[in-house]
């Protein structure tokens, strides 16, 4: 799967590339609107990631080019301005998603995951890993088989996981995903680790193994 | 009071002064104008009388003179001289009321006898005039009184009405609008050089106050960027397959630490926006509705500290708000209730027609209730919180003029928010 990053500010642009890179995507980079357009015209992308604020341009100038030229591209908004017109404009002019900068590169990745999911009807709608299938069109997960009983909160856990499967997932960054703005709510870092705790048990009943690693209390690692 | 009540009553004080002074010392003079006029008649009856005596050596018939009455009375020779001028009243017949006399009494000789002589002057048609004369007096004191107040008031009215103009538009600016300071130009000196004074320092105002503003807005903004380039490098650096135990630790701290920052930036720029009012489009919200999916979404939190909520009321509101901003306000209430609550406590919730009230059990406040809705204000232990949530409502409150209010009652933190102005 092929992603474009149009992000002028270079730091964030690599890491971006370097984080979906491992994650198995092919990257990439444009760091202005010039090269943005031009790269869009010539190749076919799964998915592109843009600014609004570019060198040369507008990021939603970018937005309708794509949605005239290559309506089946996914489209994602990355923006310092937390303004709503922006949001607005951008999703009717038939973004998928927006994200507000700064942002967790992990949760990029999940939103990323289901821009993908969701547009591709024909490909495969199931995530298989190992023994461990999750179906996201009906919020079901199984484990050899078996129907895991999940609530909406460990369910969306779980996904955020196989998304990030393989990688260090901080607390913090998996109690925004779960509960955005909430999270400045005393003990939100509990409640993570109460539903890591819970997610944990339900699989290793259900006959898996667990699949959930602490790192150096630095957060946690799925691995199945 | 008012400027021009306080000269009206400042010049009717000194008006009343100067007449009251004016009509007793004319009153004054005018009787000792009276007095002599009628003295001097007694007098030259008197003297009359004697000259009459003295070339004819007769008594001179008593009616005679400009006086009204003569009285004469044979004396004993021992009573010796005497003349004497003196008030008294003598009771009339006619208009059966005492009537006040002028008396001169002198007694004079004739053959070597002695006689006392008595005239009396009515004073009535001098009381008369005398009275008459003060009525005219009163009537020109009270409309000149009348007359000079009121063309002194629209003077001054007519004066000020510059003054008063300024000062109902000072009052109304507001730093947070966007236009100058605009006031209507005057030909009294003064005020058009209050005028310029006042445009001139709002105009500065207005300037630095658009300078901080543009420059925190900026700085938030800017700060985004390399925010979320430190924030992604940690992120990436996290996935290192060779850090020890101490490097991850660091790590986590710094991860949580720029989190924070993000956080509370993300909230300045909220407020900010709030402040600018950019938040226009208003929709009609069902505010219960509201309130029951924002209670959905943290019963979570409110299970793992074992609290109650109870609804006493939940009637169905719709408000006329902006959706993101009413969301935050609740939820910023609701997570206010539960972060300030005690293990086992309860939330009351309490919609009605106009109000909300939401009720949580909790340890009293050291501080004074009117901090409770600035920044950065939390409660000691919780490190965590921002203090910015209350300071959120406050802004939205303000914004939808809510009238937000804090009290402590039988334990409970009571928050009350007026909906009346914003029913749909």
């Amino acid at each position: 799967m092929k992603l474009l990053i149009i992000e002028d500010e270079q730091g964030l642009n690599a890491s971006m590339v370097s984080y979906l890179q491992q994650g198995g995507y092919t990257c990439d980079a444009a760091l202005n609107y010039r090269d943005g357009a031009r790269m869009l015209a010539d190749q076919h992308y799964t998915c592109v990631l843009v600014d609004l604020t570019l060198p040369g341009g507008s990021g939603l100038d970018l937005v309708r080019l794509l949605k005239k030229n290559s309506p089946d591209t996914g489209i994602i908004i990355i923006s310092a301005k937390n303004a709503l017109d922006d949001k607005i404009t951008g999703l009717e002019l038939g973004a998928d998603d927006y994200l507000t900068k700064p942002f967790h590169l992990s949760e990029l990745n999940a939103r990323l995951r289901s821009v993908i999911r969701r547009r591709n009807f024909n490909g495969q709608k199931v995530i298989q890993i190992g023994s461990l299938e999750v179906h996201p069109d009906s919020a079901e997960a199984l484990v050899q088989g078996r129907k895991l009983t999940l609530t909406k909160k460990e369910y969306d856990l779980l996904l955020y996981f196989v998304t990030n499967k393989n990688r260090v997932l901080t607390k913090d960054s998996i109690a925004e995903h779960l509960w955005g703005d909430h999270i400045e709510t005393l003990d939100s870092l509990d409640f993570v680790y109460t539903h890591i705790k819970n997610l944990r048990r339900k699989i290793v009943e259900a006959g898996g193994e667990d699949p959930i690693t602490t790192v150096y209390g630095m957060g946690y690692k799925f691995s199945f | 009071m008012r400027i021009l009540t306080k000269t009206s009553l400042y010049y009717l004080l000194v008006s009343v002064i100067v007449f009251l002074l004016g009509g007793l010392s004319f009153y004054k003079i005018l009787q000792t104008e009276i007095y002599d006029e009628v003295d001097d008649q007694l007098f030259t009856d008197k003297e009359n009388i004697i000259e009459y005596i003295r070339r004819h050596n007769e008594l001179p018939s008593v009616t005679s003179g400009i006086s009204e009455a003569i009285i004469v009375r044979e004396t004993s020779a021992n009573a010796g001289a005497l003349e004497a001028l003196s008030d008294t009243l003598i009771f009339s017949t006619y208009d059966e009321e005492y009537v006040p006399f002028r008396k001169l009494t002198f007694t004079t000789y004739q053959d070597g006898k002695p006689f006392e002589y008595t005239i009396l002057k009515s004073l009535m048609d001098f009381e008369d005039l005398f009275e008459s004369t003060m009525l005219a007096m009163a009537w020109i004191f009270v409309l000149l009184l009348v007359g000079l107040a009121g063309v002194n008031y629209f003077i001054n009215k007519y004066n000020w009405r510059n003054f008063y103009d300024t000062l109902e538009r000072a009052k109304r600016y507001s730093l947070t609008q966007r236009k100058p300071l605009v006031l209507k130009p005057s030909n009294t000196q003064e005020f058009q050089e209050l005028n310029e004074v006042l445009q001139a320092m709002t105009g500065k105002i207005h300037n630095d106050y658009l300078n901080l503003k543009e420059f925190t807005e900026n700085a938030s903004h800017e700060i985004q960027t390399p925010l979320a380039i430190v924030s992604n490098k940690l992120e990436l650096f996290m996935q290192s397959d060779n850090l020890t135990m101490q490097q991850a630790a660091m790590l986590d701290e710094m991860h949580a630490s720029i989190n924070r920052l993000s956080r509370l930036n993300r909230s300045l720029i909220l407020l900010t926006r709030i402040e600018n009012r950019e938040f226009s489009e208003n929709e009609v919200i069902p505010l219960h509705e509201l309130l029951q999916e924002q209670l959905d979404q943290l019963q979570e939190m409110m299970q793992m500290h074992d609290i109650q909520v109870e609804i006493e009321a939940m009637q169905p509101v719709f408000v006329e708000m902006n959706t993101g901003l009413c969301e935050i306000l609740i939820s910023n209430l609701l997570l206010n209730a539960i972060r300030h609550n005690s293990t086992g406590g309860i939330i009351r919730i309490n919609l009605q027609a106009d109000e909300l009230c939401i009720k949580n059990s909790g340890e009293a406040l050291q501080d004074e209730p009117v901090s409770l809705f600035e920044r950065f204000r939390s409660g000691g232990k919780f490190s965590g919180s921002l203090g910015i949530g209350l300071a959120l409502v406050s802004k939205i409150s303000e914004l939808y003029q809510l009238q937000p209010s804090y009290t402590y009652e039988e334990g409970l933190h009571v928050l009350r928010l007026n909906f009346q102005k914003k029913i749909a």
